[in-house]
C-alpha cells in the first residue's frame, strides 16, 4: 500500500520490479535500522554509567555533608503544640526537646539537676525559692533566654485560666513570681511545696508569646520554626503526618549529633515495624511481643526491653461525684461494697496476665507507684494483700451475703444478677485481651462481664458512665502529679466539668496524707508519706494495679551508633523524662546507605502469596457475578 | 374448593392408596405433592448439569458439617483464654495444626468455630436483606403510582449509598454484638433485591390471569401473596444465595474493623486479632492465612451455588451456561 507508493515514486525509471524483492530488502533494511537503534538505545544508558564511575566518591562525599536525619515512628496524635495545653506523652516529648524545663532529671538515677535554672535555695520558712537562671541559653531567634521569661511564663499559668489547662497544678499554690535581674526568678509560695525542684513547666519565650491572644485555642503550631531553646527546633508539623525539628547548634550543654529529627506517623504497628526493618524509620517503640521476637532475630536491629513508667490498672466506679458532693454517672451500686471490689481483684491473677499477655514484658502488680521508681515503690503487707485466690473470693462474696441462683449468677442485694461493665480502649490489644481472661475469671465467681471496648472512652469515663475501667499513667520521678488525680481536690466543679482526677476518688484519710507530703522538704519523710498514701490508695479498694507494662521499643544500629536511655542502666528511650535519648543519639558513622538486602523472608512471601490468590479469588468472583446475574440481565 | 373437589383429576401418574376417610382432599394434597416432588426432582435434575454448581454444594455441605459439629470435633472450650492448652504464637505442629494464637488456643479450633458465626451471620443477614427487599420490591411493584416512586426513590438513595460505610455507621452507633452485624448488613444491602423483585412483579402483574383474579375479587393481599410471591420467589431463593457471599464477606470486612462482637470467635475477628498482635510484621503466616482462605471458599462457594439455582430457576438466562 504505502509501500507500493513510495516504490514507484523513488524509482520511476526502473522496471517494474518483482513484488517480492523491495519488500524483502524494505525488510531487511527496517531490521538493520531497528537493530542499530536498539544498539543505539542499548548503548546510551552505558554511557552515563560509565561516566558516573569516577563520580561515585563524590557523590559519597556529598552524602556524608548532607544533614544526618533520624526518623522515629510515632503512632499518638499530638493534642497540642502549645506547652499550656499539651499532655499526651508525643507532645510533652516534643516540648522536653524544644523548651528548657527550670529542672532536668539525671539520666542515671533521675535525680534532679540543674536545666535551665543553675542553682536554686528555699528561705528558711519554706516559702521563698530563688532560682539562678543561666546565662548561656539563647532561643533560637538569637535573643538570651532570662529569668524574666519564666517569671512570665509562670504569671501566665497563674493569671490566665487558659494557661493553666496542662500544667496549672504545679503554679496554684504560687503567691507571687518575680524576676529581679535577668538571672534571678522568686516565687513566693502560699505554702510548702515539695515539688518545686520537679516543676515539669516548659519555658516559653515572652517576646514571643506575649502576643498571643487566647491561649485555650492558641496550638503554637502556625509560625516555622517555632523559637525554643532546647537541643531541637522545631522546623515543620503536619498533623497525624509528620512533626520535623532541626538540631539547635547553640545548645548550652552541646549540640546533638543529628541534624534532623523527623517524627513520622504509623498509625498501624505493623507498618511501623516494615519501615523499620527497610531502614525507613530509624526507631520504633509500642512493639508487641510477637514483634519484639521477631526483630530480636534481626541484624543491625536492636530491640530494647526496659522497665516501662506505667502502671496498669482495674478501677472501679466509686460512685462519681463532683466538688459540691452532687452525684453523678451511672457506676453500679452493687460495687460500692468493699466486699465485692475484694472479691472481684482476688480473682485476678495476675502472674497470669504478665505471662499471657505481656508474654513476660511486664512486671506483675503491686503498689501505685512502679518499681522503676525505687525509692517510692510500695507493696502491700502480707496481711493486707489482695492475692490471687479464687476460692477465697467465692468466700468473700458468699460471707457478704451474695449467694449464686440455679444459673451459677451471683445475686446483688436487689435481687438482680451482677452484671458489670468495663471500659476498654479499642486501640489498646492489651485492654481487650486482659478483658477476655477477666470474663472468664469472674464468670468462674458468677459475675457477669461485658468489655465495652471504645475507640474514645474520656466522655464515658468522665460522665462517670461505666463501672469498671482499664486504667493507666505515666508516673514522673517526682510522685506528686500521679497523687493528686485520686484527692478531693481533683474532681469536677460540675458535673459537666472535667477535672483532673482519674476515678473520682475522694478519701479523707488519703487527702490528709497528701497534704502532708506536699508541704515535706525532708526527702525520707516525704518518701515515707508517698508510700502511707499508696498503702491508703491500696486499702480503699477502688483501684488495683495488675501489671506495670514493660517499655518495647526497637532501634537500627545501622543508623543509630549509641543511644542513652533512662535510667542509663536498661532504662527506655521513648517518652523519658528529659532529652536523653534523642540529644545523646550519635550517628552511625558508615550506616548511612539504607539497607540494600530488603531481607524479606520466606513467610512475608508466603503471605504475599496467599493474599494475591485471595483478591484473584474474590475478583473471580465478583466479576463472574457481574457479569452474569439476573440483576444485569433483567 | 368444592369445584376442585368435584373436578376429578385429569391424569395421575401414580395414585397413593386412598385409606383415608377424606379421600378427595387427600387425593388433592397427595397431588400437590406429587407436583412438587416431580418439580423438585426437575430442579435437581437441571441443577446436577451445573458442574461448578455441585462443587460449590459439596464444599457447603462439607462446612456446614464442620460448623455445625465444631464442638465435638475440637471440644467446647477452644474458646476459652484462661487453661488454653498451648504457649503463644506456637507455629503449626501435630498437635495445633495450624499453630497457636496469641493466647496460646489452637487456631484450627479457632477456626473451625469461626465457621459458625461468618455462616450464621452471612445466612441471617442476607435473609433479613432479601425480606426487606421482597417486601418493598413487591409492594412497590404492586401499588405503583406515588407510592413506587417515593419507595423507589429511597432504594435509590440505598443504592448509591456505599454499603460498607453505612453498615459501620450502624456497628458503630449500636452497641457490639452479632445482631448488630445481622442488622448492619441486612439493611445496608437490599435495594438490588427490591429493584429485582419489583421488576418482576411489573412482568408477573402484567399477565391476564391476574386481571382474572381481580375481576373474581381477589384483593391486594390476595394477589401479592398468592399470585406476585410465587412467581418472585425462585427470583428470590438465587437472589439469596448470592447474596450470602457479599454478606459473609461484609462480615468479616466489619469484624476486622473491630466493629464485631470481640467475645465470639469469627474469621474477619481472627484477622483483627493477627493484625493487633503484629502477626503481619512477624512473619506468622499461619495466623493469618487460614482464616482469610477460609472466607473465600466460603464466599467462592455461596456463589457457585447461587449461580447454579439461579440459571435453573431463571427460564431467562436459559441452560447454555
Amino acid at each position: 500500500m504505502d509501500t507500493q507508493g513510495t516504490t514507484t515514486g523513488t524509482t520511476p525509471h526502473s522496471p517494474p520490479p518483482h513484488p517480492a524483492r523491495p519488500r524483502a530488502a524494505r525488510r531487511l533494511l527496517a531490521t538493520g535500522a531497528a537493530v542499530f537503534a536498539l544498539l543505539a538505545t542499548a548503548a546510551t544508558p552505558l554511557s552515563p554509567a560509565a561516566a558516573a564511575a569516577p563520580q561515585q566518591p563524590a557523590v559519597q562525599a556529598k552524602a556524608k555533608a548532607a544533614p544526618r536525619t533520624l526518623t522515629i515512628a510515632v503512632a499518638q496524635s499530638v493534642d497540642s503544640l502549645s506547652p499550656f495545653l499539651a499532655t499526651k506523652l508525643v507532645s510533652t516529648s516534643i516540648h522536653r526537646l524544644v523548651y528548657e524545663y527550670l529542672t532536668n532529671y539525671d539520666v542515671k538515677d533521675a535525680h534532679t539537676i540543674p536545666a535551665l535554672a543553675t542553682e536554686w535555695k528555699s528561705s528558711p520558712d519554706k516559702l521563698t525559692w530563688t532560682y539562678k537562671i543561666r546565662d548561656n541559653s539563647k532561643w533560637s531567634d538569637g535573643k538570651q533566654a532570662t529569668a524574666e521569661d519564666a517569671a512570665w511564663t509562670f504569671n501566665k499559668m497563674m493569671t490566665d485560666e487558659g494557661a493553666a489547662s496542662a500544667n496549672g497544678s504545679f503554679t496554684a499554690n504560687f503567691k507571687k513570681v518575680t524576676a529581679p535581674d535577668p538571672t534571678t526568678l522568686v516565687v513566693e509560695l502560699k505554702k510548702p511545696q515539695a515539688t518545686m525542684t520537679a516543676l515539669d513547666v516548659p519555658i516559653v519565650p515572652k517576646h514571643v508569646w506575649e502576643k498571643v491572644g487566647d491561649f485555650s485555642k492558641f496550638n503554637n503550631d502556625k509560625d516555622f520554626p517555632i523559637v525554643g531553646n532546647g537541643p531541637y527546633v522545631i522546623t515543620d508539623y503536619k498533623p497525624d503526618q509528620y512533626v520535623k525539628l532541626k538540631a539547635n547548634k547553640n545548645f548550652w550543654r552541646g549540640a546533638p549529633k543529628f541534624d534532623e529529627l523527623t517524627m513520622k506517623y504509623y498509625k498501624d504497628g505493623d507498618a511501623a515495624v516494615a519501615a523499620l526493618r527497610r531502614g525507613e524509620v530509624g526507631f520504633v517503640q509500642g512493639l508487641t511481643p510477637a514483634q519484639a521476637a521477631s526483630l530480636k532475630s534481626e541484624k543491625n536491629i536492636k530491640v530494647n526491653d526496659a522497665p516501662g513508667r506505667r502502671f496498669f490498672a482495674l478501677a472501679t466506679n466509686p460512685g462519681a461525684k463532683d466538688k459540691t458532693g452532687k452525684k453523678f454517672g451511672d457506676g453500679n451500686p452493687a460495687l460500692l461494697d468493699p466486699a465485692v471490689r475484694k472479691a472481684l481483684f482476688q480473682s485476678v491473677d495476675r502472674k497470669a496476665i504478665v505471662d499471657k499477655v505481656f508474654q513476660g514484658h511486664a512486671v506483675e502488680g503491686q503498689g501505685y507507684i512502679p518499681p522503676r521508681f525505687a525509692e517510692y515503690h510500695w507493696k502491700p503487707s502480707a496481711q493486707q494483700q489482695i492475692a490471687y485466690d479464687p476460692a477465697a473470693a467465692a468466700k468473700t462474696l458468699d460471707d457478704a451475703g451474695y449467694k449464686k441462683n440455679a444459673d451459677g449468677k451471683r445475686l446483688g442485694k436487689d435481687g438482680k444478677p451482677l452484671d458489670f461493665r468495663i471500659l476498654c480502649h479499642a486501640t489498646d490489644p492489651n485492654d481487650k485481651a486482659v478483658g477476655k481472661y477477666l470474663t472468664e475469671w469472674w464468670g468462674e465467681l458468677g459475675i457477669g462481664l461485658k468489655v465495652e471496648c471504645l475507640d474514645s472512652v474520656s466522655d464515658r469515663w468522665l460522665a462517670g458512665e461505666y463501672d469498671l475501667a482499664f486504667d493507666g499513667y505515666s508516673v514522673n520521678p517526682d510522685p506528686d502529679y500521679v497523687l493528686s488525680i485520686h484527692t478531693c481536690a481533683a474532681l469536677p466543679a460540675t458535673p459537666d466539668a472535667s477535672g483532673q482526677t482519674d476515678n473520682f476518688i475522694c478519701d479523707k484519710q488519703f487527702d490528709g496524707l497528701y497534704d502532708r507530703q506536699i508541704v515535706e522538704y525532708d526527702k525520707a519523710r516525704r518518701t515515707d508519706l508517698v508510700k502511707q498514701m499508696q498503702s491508703r490508695l491500696y486499702d480503699t479498694g477502688y483501684m488495683n494495679v495488675m501489671v506495670y507494662p514493660n517499655a518495647l521499643e526497637a532501634y537500627r544500629t545501622d543508623q543509630i551508633k549509641s543511644i542513652k536511655t533512662m535510667p542509663e542502666a536498661g532504662g527506655n528511650i521513648w517518652g523519658q523524662d528529659g532529652y536523653w535519648s534523642w540529644w545523646s543519639a550519635e550517628p552511625a558513622a558508615s550506616g548511612d546507605t539504607p539497607d540494600q538486602d530488603s531481607g524479606t523472608s520466606p513467610a512475608v512471601w508466603i503471605i504475599i502469596g496467599i493474599a494475591v490468590l485471595m483478591i484473584l479469588v474474590i475478583a473471580f468472583v465478583v466479576t463472574r457475578r457481574r457479569s452474569s446475574t439476573a440483576e444485569d440481565r433483567e | 374448593m368444592t369445584t376442585s373437589e368435584s373436578t376429578p383429576p385429569p391424569e395421575t401418574g401414580s395414585t397413593p392408596p386412598p385409606a383415608t376417610g377424606a379421600a378427595p382432599q387427600g387425593k388433592a394434597r397427595s397431588l400437590t405433592w406429587e407436583r412438587r416432588r416431580t418439580s423438585v426432582a426437575r430442579f435437581w435434575r437441571q441443577y446436577r448439569s451445573h458442574r461448578a454448581g455441585l462443587y460449590g454444594l459439596g464444599a457447603l455441605l462439607l462446612i456446614a458439617a464442620i460448623a455445625l459439629a465444631a464442638p465435638l470435633l475440637v471440644g467446647s472450650d477452644v474458646q476459652n483464654v484462661t487453661g488454653a492448652p498451648g504457649k503463644a504464637l506456637e507455629s503449626p505442629s501435630s498437635r495445633f495444626p495450624l499453630g497457636t494464637d496469641q493466647y496460646g488456643r489452637s487456631l484450627f479450633g479457632l477456626l473451625l468455630y469461626g465457621a459458625r458465626i461468618s455462616l450464621s451471620v452471612g445466612l441471617m443477614a442476607a435473609a433479613l436483606s432479601v425480606a426487606i427487599g421482597t417486601l418493598i420490591g413487591i409492594l412497590a411493584g404492586h401499588f405503583g403510582g406515588w407510592f413506587a416512586t417515593v419507595v423507589m426513590r429511597i432504594t435509590d438513595w440505598f443504592l448509591v449509598m456505599p454499603a460498607l460505610v453505612l453498615a459501620i455507621v450502624l456497628a458503630t452507633v449500636l452497641s457490639q454484638s452479632v445482631w448488630t452485624v445481622v442488622l448492619a448488613i441486612g439493611v445496608t444491602s437490599w435495594p438490588t433485591t427490591a429493584r429485582l423483585v419489583r421488576a418482576q412483579t411489573l412482568a408477573v402483574e402484567s399477565r391476564p390471569y391476574i386481571e382474572r383474579a381481580q375481576a373474581l375479587g381477589g384483593g391486594h393481599g390476595h394477589i401479592m401473596a398468592r399470585h406476585v410471591l410465587p412467581n418472585v420467589m425462585p427470583l428470590v431463593l438465587a437472589q439469596t444465595t448470592l447474596l450470602i457471599s457479599s454478606a459473609i464477606l461484609t462480615e468479616a470486612t466489619l469484624a476486622f474493623l473491630g466493629l464485631g462482637d470481640p467475645n465470639v470467635v469469627s474469621w474477619g475477628g481472627m484477622l483483627q486479632e493477627a493484625r493487633e498482635t503484629g502477626a503481619v510484621s512477624s512473619g506468622h503466616w499461619w495466623y493469618l492465612a487460614p482464616p482469610g482462605l477460609a472466607i473465600a471458599v466460603v464466599a467462592l462457594a455461596f456463589t457457585l451455588c447461587g449461580r447454579a439455582v439461579e440459571s435453573v430457576l431463571n427460564p431467562k438466562l436459559g441452560t447454555s451456561r
